[in-house]
């Protein structure tokens, strides 16, 4: 679990007046102004977001420390963090994805099975996504399959049946 | 144009087969098919299917709003990772 969860982009400037179109990733993407502080990858620096309105491909936003157009197309491709202790607790059977990717993956009988690549939501339930060395294996992220998600230990324990692999 | 109602939704044989297999023994296991086409029945609901995509089969858990769509639908072929941010999953 890392301490940085990548929430947004700038993809530059917009307007004159020193504001920034910002490409949002979060599920609703006004919310990255709620995860703020901001930083940059390296954490050296640090942004207050203020959402001015929503443009094409993004949002515009002012973020403190850019004031001019030519600070904010300097900006361009810069990737925004937020904190994770930003990120509001969930109830018991719900997990950030962040949280999920990159937990060790064993079997009942605790034989390694690999990793949690990324999480999926293709409309029929989510999917954990796990990478090891015999390839990929897709598991539906359910009570039955997945019986404990131990984000301390950070590992998950997945049963799976024949037809799984 | 839709399908005349009077042929009833299609379903590949075998999909059926295997699900009533599956439902018969009562283990909850990932039922394997290729047929992206076969209409999603009510007989399958609770059950998951295993969908191929070309590459691999993707675990589709049918539930009740999912009734009357093909199972294609749920089985994308094309990968697409994004960022992770703020997106949750929920056990069931």
């Amino acid at each position: 679990m890392s301490d940085l969860i990548c929430v947004g982009a700038i993809s530059g400037a917009f307007g004159v007046r020193g504001e920034v179109r910002l490409k949002s990733f979060t599920s609703d993407p006004t919310a990255i102004a709620d995860y703020a502080p901001l930083f940059t990858e390296d954490g050296k620096r640090r942004f207050d977001v203020t959402i001015t309105r929503p443009v094409a491909n993004g949002l515009a936003a002012h973020l403190t420390g850019i004031a001019t157009k030519e600070e904010a197309d300097a900006m361009k491709g810069t990737r925004l963090f937020a904190e994770r202790a930003q990120m509001p607790d969930l109830p018991d059977d719900e997990f950030y994805h962040a949280d999920l990717i990159g937990l060790l993956v064993l079997d009942t009988g605790g034989v390694e099975l690999g990793r949690v690549r990324a999480v999926h939501d293709h409309g029929a339930g989510d999917i954990l996504d796990i990478m090891g060395p015999k390839g990929e294996t897709l598991v539906p992220f359910t009570r039955h399959a997945v019986p404990t998600v131990d984000l301390t230990a950070g590992r998950v324990i997945v049963d799976l049946t024949e037809d799984d692999a | 144009m839709a399908r005349s109602v009077w042929k009833g939704p299609f379903v590949d044989s075998y999909v059926l087969k295997k699900a009533e297999k599956s439902r018969e023994s009562g283990r909850n296991e990932v039922i394997k098919i290729w047929s992206r086409r076969s209409t999603i029945l009510p007989q399958f609901v609770g059950l998951t299917f295993g969908v191929y995509n070309g590459k691999k089969h993707i675990p589709v858990n049918v539930t009740e709003d999912m009734i009357g769509q093909k199972f294609g639908e749920y089985s994308p072929t094309r990968t697409y990772y994004g960022h992770a941010a703020d997106k949750k999953a929920k056990r069931k």
